[in-house]
């Protein structure tokens, strides 16, 4: 970990988190940067706590101890006006959707900017209906409600609400889980596609290989209750711990592939 | 980061020119589109101003798409753009507009609004009696293999709508019993007529009130808890599980739930008759002195003991009422939060309508009998 990075530079700063449900312990004194611009991946064995920490980042849960900075500031230490601010500067991909079930497609991607109460109705017509392009949906498929639209479609609204705002950074989690390889394969070059044109910062936790490989530019594994790796994918061959050479195993042949 | 702000100027045949600063994006916390859209109003009317975008260090869609509503949505020779803004503005051009809805009078959507909620209502009451058949017959089926009964969830729903229910019925019965008791000791003794506090909180109590507030009390509480856990599960796609195992719906998830309130409901009813008619006792006594002893040993003389069968009948058909009631509702919600809260409303609300109509049948029906 290289800690000359300049502070504007880094979006989430993880200082010291320790974790506890009752006795067991998820997260030890650990420490994680992710930097402007990246994407970057989580990863580690089932249950390590990957989603906690996630969780602990966008401010639902607070660690025993420890410092969450999230644009260079601790979002539960903020007063309520700057705190919804700062936490319309990220967005978050749910593993299941999470869309608001009464309401329609349109609503559920117009409600984080009908929430801002500066845009008039036509403006978010405008933006919803960019949105629903971004994510390639079709303009017809606004009316429905979640209930009635396919998995590989509720990612792709989730991640339209996601981007409504245009976000620095970009939650997912499990952003592939629940979807075929082709269209999985579809919603990575989306993302990237985004992160392109939208200067996205990118934070991911999977469980898929496939996705790890042709979507992250780092990988940070937690494994033991902190952060042991946190470099490049191809970085990981030179580090010696039996859960990551393991892990490099099952990647190396797919980026190879790449 | 820097704010989003404007510049004006004047050139020398009167023209403005508005040269646009800073962020136009979201991502700048001080920006707010409402105001900067009304602070550049008098620049958007006016078709001569000329626009300089190219200072502008950040431009997002919601940006984009605010100066282009003002600008009547078209780009004309007046802006001056950065060569990667174009791409977006572009973009947002050719998006689809909203349709224009036209919302005319009609004359006729009150009759169309009431032939529809009589066909709504039709709907409901047919499926509710398509349930009500389902149900006799996988009792009927139970006959023919009674190994087959789920006694594990007909207990279950027996401890939740029964056992747990007995604080709440007794506190509330206790309350109940002791306003009316001393209500009716005020009025009878401007009359002398003391002892008949016995007959009549008797008569109405074990009559009418216990079995009514038991029904209202367990609609409420257990009626409700079943639609929406039928709700849930069907959301979850438990139901479906369930079929696919080959387990009936109705044997596994209606039945034990009908049968259980309909089993329990008597039992309830003497329950909350029973701390009804104990508050009542207390407020006679404090007001009319008139003994324990003599309220309960005068009682079966006062009431006859008919009404006691009457009363159970009635917390059966209650029981019974509700549950189904109850089930009908759950498995009509769809996998949506508004319909759960929709269906569960409607469920506490047609459950206590029907336990209503059912004992006013009833006390026409009985009407010569226990009086």
């Amino acid at each position: 970990m290289s800690d000359n990075i300049p502070d504007q530079d880094i979006i989430c700063d993880i200082q010291n988190v320790c974790t506890e449900f009752g006795d067991n312990i998820v997260h030890h004194h650990l420490n994680l940067k992710v930097k402007r611009g990246d994407i970057t991946a989580l990863v580690g064995r089932s249950g390590c706590g990957k989603t906690t920490l996630l969780r602990h980042i966008i401010g639902l849960t607070k660690p025993k101890s420890g410092n969450v900075l999230l644009f260079g500031e601790n979002l539960h230490a903020m007063e309520r006006v700057a705190q919804r601010r700062q936490m319309n500067r990220f967005g978050v991909l749910f593993q299941q959707g999470a869309l608001f079930s009464a309401l329609s497609v349109f609503d559920n991607i117009a409600f984080p900017l009908r929430e801002l109460k500066q845009l008039d109705e036509s403006v978010i017509y405008q933006l919803v209906m960019h949105k629903l392009a971004l994510v390639e949906l079709d303009p017809r498929d606004a009316d429905l409600l979640p209930a009635e639209i396919s998995g590989g479609m509720v990612k792709r609204v989730a991640l339209a609400r996601a981007l409504a705002l245009e976000p620095e950074l970009l939650v997912l989690d499990e952003p592939t889980a629940g979807l075929d390889p082709d269209r999985s394969h579809n919603f990575i070059d989306l993302v990237k596609q985004l992160k392109k044109s939208l200067g996205l910062t990118v934070l991911f936790v999977t469980h898929d290989m496939d996705t790890l490989a042709s979507l992250a530019e780092r990988v940070a594994v937690l494994e033991d209750r902190h952060i042991i790796a946190d470099c490049t994918l191809r970085e990981l061959a030179e580090i010696d711990h039996p859960f990551v050479i393991n892990f490099f195993q099952s990647i190396r042949s797919r980026l190879e592939r790449l | 980061m820097t704010a989003a702000s404007f510049h004006v100027t004047q050139d020398g045949q009167g023209r403005r020119h508005v040269q646009l600063l800073g962020q136009w994006s979201l991502r700048a916390p001080a920006n707010d589109f409402g105001k900067l859209k009304k602070s550049l109003h008098p620049f958007f009317v006016d078709t001569f101003t000329k626009w300089d975008l190219l200072e502008v260090e950040q431009l997002d869609a919601a940006g984009a798409s605010t100066l282009l509503s003002g600008w009547g949505n078209k780009l004309d020779s007046n802006v001056s753009l950065k060569p990667e803004h174009t791409e977006l503005f572009n973009t947002l051009m050719s998006l689809t507009r909203p349709p224009t809805r036209k919302t005319e009078l009609d004359w006729l959507s009150p009759f169309n609004t009431l032939g529809e909620g009589v066909l709504h209502l039709w709907q409901h009451f047919t499926k509710f009696i398509h349930l009500l058949i389902l149900l006799l017959l996988e009792i009927a089926y139970l006959f023919s293999r009674p190994q087959d009964f789920p006694w594990r969830e007909f207990s279950a729903n027996v401890y939740k709508s029964g056992v747990n229910a007995l604080p709440v019925t007794a506190l509330l019965g206790f309350m109940i019993g002791v306003v009316m008791g001393y209500l009716m000791s005020k009025q009878l003794h401007t009359f002398g007529a003391d002892v008949y506090i016995v007959n009549i909180l008797g008569l109405s109590i074990i009559r009418e009130l216990g079995p009514v507030l038991m029904a209202v009390l367990i609609a409420g509480r257990s009626g409700s808890a079943m639609t929406a856990q039928i709700g849930v599960m069907r959301v979850t796609d438990e139901i479906d599980a369930l079929t696919t195992m080959g387990i009936s719906r109705i044997l596994r998830v209606v039945l034990p739930k009908v049968l259980g309130l309909t089993f329990v409901a008597p039992l309830l009813v003497l329950w909350t008759s029973g701390w009804t008619l104990a508050g009542g006792a207390f407020a006679s006594n404090l007001e009319l002195g008139i003994s324990y002893h003599f309220f309960f040993n005068y009682l079966p003389l006062a009431v006859q003991p008919i009404n006691l069968t009457l009363s159970l009948i009635k917390g059966l058909m209650f029981g019974f009422v509700v549950a189904l009631v109850a089930c009908h509702f759950g498995l009509r919600i769809k996998p949506n939060t508004e319909s759960l809260s929709n269906s569960t409303t409607s469920s506490v609300v047609t459950a206590i309508s029907g336990v209503i109509l059912v004992n006013a049948g009833f006390a026409i029906l009985t009407r010569g009998i226990g009086v």
